[in-house]
Formats: C-alpha cells, sequence, structure tokens
C-alpha cells in the first residue's frame, strides 16, 4: 500500500519511511512561534529572562507568567504552548518534593529534567483508562538551578531531549539570541554582567519596546537561590541598558568572535 | 445431626453450633543479635555479633549482620533474620537505581532518610528488624543512625542496638558520652579507643545476654573505603 506523508503525520507514535515522527518535529516548530527566553549561566549563578507578549493594554500582565520557581533551588522558564508547560512544571515540582521527601536532600537540576523529561515522552502512551496523551507538549523549557555540581543550566525540547548549556535561548527570537549569546558569552563572566548581556539581546529579538512590565527576570544564586527582579528592580536595569544598536555587547577580545555579526531582529508571531 | 435428635430426649435447634476458634497468625520470629555503632570525626565503626539464635537454639555462630551499602555506609540489623533479608535486599536495589537514575553514590544522610521512608510505608506490619546505619555523611564525618521499626530515625554519635542494645547502651553512655562521670575532660574518640571498647562492651553483653555472642565483625567506614576485623566471643 502506498502510503503518503501525510499518512504519517497524524499517528504520534509512527515513524515516517525516512524515520521522521513528524508530530514531534512540528511539536518543535511550535515552539518557534512562542514567545523570547534567554538563559546565562555563570560561575556565579544562573540568570534567566523572558519576554512577556502583552496582547491587549487591557490584559493583566503580572498574570503571565513564565519564569516559575519549581524548588528553591531550581528555576524554570518557558516558551510555547503555555497551558502545557503548566502540567510539565506540576511534575517537576512533584518531583522535586518527593525527592526531598526520600532522600531529605535537593534533587539536583539534571535529575529535574530527567523528570520532566519522563513526562515528555509518554505522548501516546495510554495509561489505565484507557486515555493517552494525544499530542507532545509544545513547550520548550530551561532549567537553572544550583546543586553540589554548581550553578547550571538545562534546555529540553518537546521530544524531552534535555542538553546542557552555558546560555541558550528559546523561542521566536532564538535564532538570533543564541547568535548573539555565542558572541557575548564568556566563562568568566559575572552575574550583573550576564543579567545586561540577556536584557540587550531580548531587547534586540523583541519585537515590542522592552519595558519593565513586558520582561521578567530571575537569578538563581548560591546566596539567596530563586530571586524574581520586582518592577523597582527590572526598570533601574532597563534604564541603564546600553541602546541597542550602537552599543550591542562586545565580545571579549580574546574570545575570538567576530563581532561583525550583529544579531538581525527576529521577525515572527 | 439427625442421631442427636434421636438419642436426646430434648429438642436440639437443627443447626450445628459454631465453636469459638482462635486463629494464631505469628509472621515473626526474633533471631536475636546485637549491633553497635560508633562515630568519630573522621570515621565510623560499626560492629555486630555474629550470632543467629531462636529461643533456646542457636542456627549458626557466623552471621554477619553487617550490609555495606557503598564505600561510606554500612547498614547493620538484628531482628527478625527474615526481615532483613528482604529489607537489605530492597535498599541495595534502591541504591543501584539511585546511582543510575542520579549518577552518583548516594550520601549516608540520604540513605538514612530513605530507609525512615522505606519502614514508614510498612507501618502496619513493619520489617520486624532494629536497624543501625553507619557512615560518613557529605563533609567526611563519622555519623551513625538508629531507627525504631517503623521509620523513627535520630542521627547519633554512638548507639547500641538489638537484644543486648539494653545492656549495651548504658556503657557507652559512660564510657563515650562520658555521663554520669565527675571531673572528666571529653577527649575526641580515636579509632584505637572506639575499636577497643566496642570490643569490650561486647565482652561484657555476651555474658548476660543468650541471643549475643560467638563473635563480632567490625567494619571500621574511613574515606579510604570498609575495612574488616573480627573478634571471638564466648560460644556457650
Amino acid at each position: 500500500m502506498f502510503l503518503t506523508r501525510s499518512e504519517y503525520d497524524r499517528g504520534v507514535n509512527t515513524f515516517s519511511p525516512e524515520g521522521r515522527l513528524f508530530q514531534v518535529e512540528y511539536a518543535i516548530e511550535a515552539i518557534k512561534l512562542g514567545s523570547t527566553a534567554i538563559g546565562i549561566a555563570t560561575s556565579e549563578g544562573v540568570i534567566l529572562a523572558v519576554e512577556k507578549r502583552i496582547t491587549s493594554p487591557l490584559m493583566e500582565p503580572t498574570t503571565v507568567e513564565k519564569i516559575v520557581e519549581v524548588d528553591k533551588h531550581i528555576g524554570c522558564a518557558v516558551s510555547g504552548l503555555m497551558a502545557d508547560s503548566r502540567t510539565m512544571i506540576d511534575r517537576a515540582r512533584v518531583e522535586c518534593q518527593n525527592h526531598w521527601f526520600i532522600y531529605n536532600e535537593k534533587m539536583t537540576v539534571e535529575s529535574a529534567a530527567q523528570a520532566v523529561s519522563n513526562l515528555a515522552i509518554q505522548f501516546g502512551d495510554s495509561d489505565d483508562d484507557g486515555s493517552a496523551m494525544s499530542r507532545p507538549f509544545g513547550v520548550a523549557i530551561l532549567f537553572a538551578g544550583i546543586d553540589e555540581k554548581g550553578p547550571q543550566l538545562f534546555h529540553m525540547d518537546p521530544s524531552g531531549t534535555f542538553v546542557q548549556f552555558d546560555a541558550k535561548a528559546i523561542g521566536s527570537g532564538s535564532e538570533g539570541a543564541q547568535q548573539s549569546l555565542q558572541e557575548v558569552y564568556h566563562k568568566s563572566m559575572t552575574l550583573k554582567e550576564a543579567t545586561t548581556s540577556a536584557l540587550t539581546i531580548l531587547k534586540q529579538v523583541m519585537e515590542e519596546k522592552l519595558n519593565e512590565t513586558n520582561i521578567e527576570v530571575m537569578t538563581m544564586t548560591p546566596g539567596a537561590f530563586f530571586h524574581m527582579f520586582s518592577k523597582a528592580e527590572l526598570q533601574k536595569i532597563v534604564e541603564n541598558l546600553p541602546n541597542a544598536r550602537e552599543e550591542a555587547p562586545k565580545p571579549r577580545s580574546d574570545s575570538g568572535a567576530t563581532p561583525s555579526i550583529k544579531p538581525a531582529a527576529i521577525s515572527s508571531g | 445431626m439427625a442421631m442427636l435428635n434421636e438419642y436426646s430426649g430434648r429438642n436440639l435447634p437443627d443447626y450445628e453450633f459454631e465453636a469459638v476458634k482462635k486463629v494464631h497468625f505469628s509472621p515473626y520470629a526474633d533471631n536475636g543479635g546485637s549491633v553497635i555503632a560508633l562515630a568519630g570525626d573522621d570515621f565510623c565503626i560499626i560492629a555486630g555479633d555474629t550470632r543467629l539464635s531462636s529461643g533456646f537454639s542457636i542456627y549458626t555462630r557466623e552471621q554477619q549482620k553487617l550490609f555495606p551499602l557503598s564505600n561510606t555506609t554500612v547498614l547493620g540489623c538484628s531482628g527478625c533474620w527474615c526481615d532483613t533479608l528482604t529489607l537489605t535486599r530492597i535498599l541495595s536495589a534502591r541504591m543501584q537505581m539511585y546511582k543510575h537514575e542520579h549518577h552518583k553514590e548516594m550520601s549516608t544522610p540520604a540513605a538514612a532518610q530513605m530507609l525512615s521512608t522505606m519502614l514508614y510505608y510498612k507501618r502496619f506490619f513493619p520489617y520486624y528488624v532494629s536497624n543501625m546505619l553507619a557512615g560518613l555523611d557529605e563533609n567526611g564525618k563519622g555519623c551513625v543512625y538508629s531507627y525504631d521499626p517503623i521509620g523513627h530515625c535520630e542521627r547519633s554519635n554512638y548507639r547500641a542496638g538489638g537484644s543486648a542494645g539494653a545492656l549495651l547502651q548504658p556503657l557507652l553512655d559512660n564510657q563515650v558520652g562520658y555521663k554520669n562521670q565527675e571531673g572528666v575532660d571529653p577527649t575526641p574518640l580515636s579509632q584505637e579507643r572506639a575499636l577497643s571498647i566496642i570490643k569490650d562492651v561486647f565482652i561484657s553483653a555476651a555474658e548476660r545476654d543468650i541471643y549475643t555472642g560467638d563473635g563480632i565483625s567490625i567494619k571500621i567506614i574511613t574515606k579510604d573505603g570498609v575495612k574488616n576485623e573480627s573478634f571471638s566471643l564466648r560460644k556457650d
């Protein structure tokens, strides 16, 4: 029987003859419609910065929550379908508490990512009721946390694959932002430098003008752990940001990256 | 029934009376045994006798009651031997699973908490085991965790448990904890002193407790690993 490509599109657990899972690939595409989120891990701590799309002036911006606390020592930034992300964050929180309950110790960031990954790949599986999760989660997550290995950043995509990063961008502006991160990042970055860099890059890739209401910033440090920036704190940082075009964060002379590559503003929905 | 009715002149009811039956179910055995653990600044020593008995009979004189769970953690068990076997096998399996899931060895405090939850999950049909967990904590300091059969857990520096627990503990309180002594200056426990105290108190316990004797096996836990020693006790 001859099967057209569209037929392999439907089953979430059916490989195409080329060995691809289209629904999973489409879910990864779906992330690229989401709002941009940036994470940078430094030796002093991890910083997460996200844009919030305020689609109406009548909308209450504080109810758009894209950075959440999973445990005292783990925070997450999400991009994609927010409703899906709630389920995954909930799992991460449960797993962290369960680990604390059984072992009386903090769950490592990697283990938390692994736990959420186990949920992410359950699409197509049917549970005891016979019902199945019909599609993969349309969410990418940045896990920022501190454990015995120090500050760490992990990225997970809808396929459940998770990888550790020094700096990572997800969402609609991710391509340009990732490029900029590569130029800007260096191992001896301070948390303050990382915060400025993250926001400068975010400013470049955001469609709207960046201000203290349409972003969220969180730092994860060994001293204070999860710290969400207040509106006043954000305002102070936004005011002191270098102007995007002329003063984009310059790479260090020893980093070897070519400063000529300026990220183009990414346009997307 | 028919016979009964014919035999007696009385009118007996035409059904059988169910006699009151007593049902006995004793799933537990007490196989005795004693365990001691002492913690120092950079070591931990755990010792258990090697007698396995039931009532007035001895099953064996050479039963190990200490179970190494990792390079820095050893569990000592006494009580119902069959429960000990099951508990320790589950524990080793859980240690192995943790290692694979989290890519690291479980620390002694983490193993201590896990044992507590495992025991409490059998709150209403407990493992009849007196547990003693000895090892080094994350800072390399010696630690001892003792349990009741349903998961109550307490960290201390010295503890005795099992059939001669009540005989051994006061002696440890005095010799290791310097309790009820006047004008002593508490010196930190050295490995040599810990070892000789353990041998002395076991010799005393074997004199009084019939469930403790034959010999003791000793495990000395340091950052370099676990070292084994043994020592003979009276065999009657």
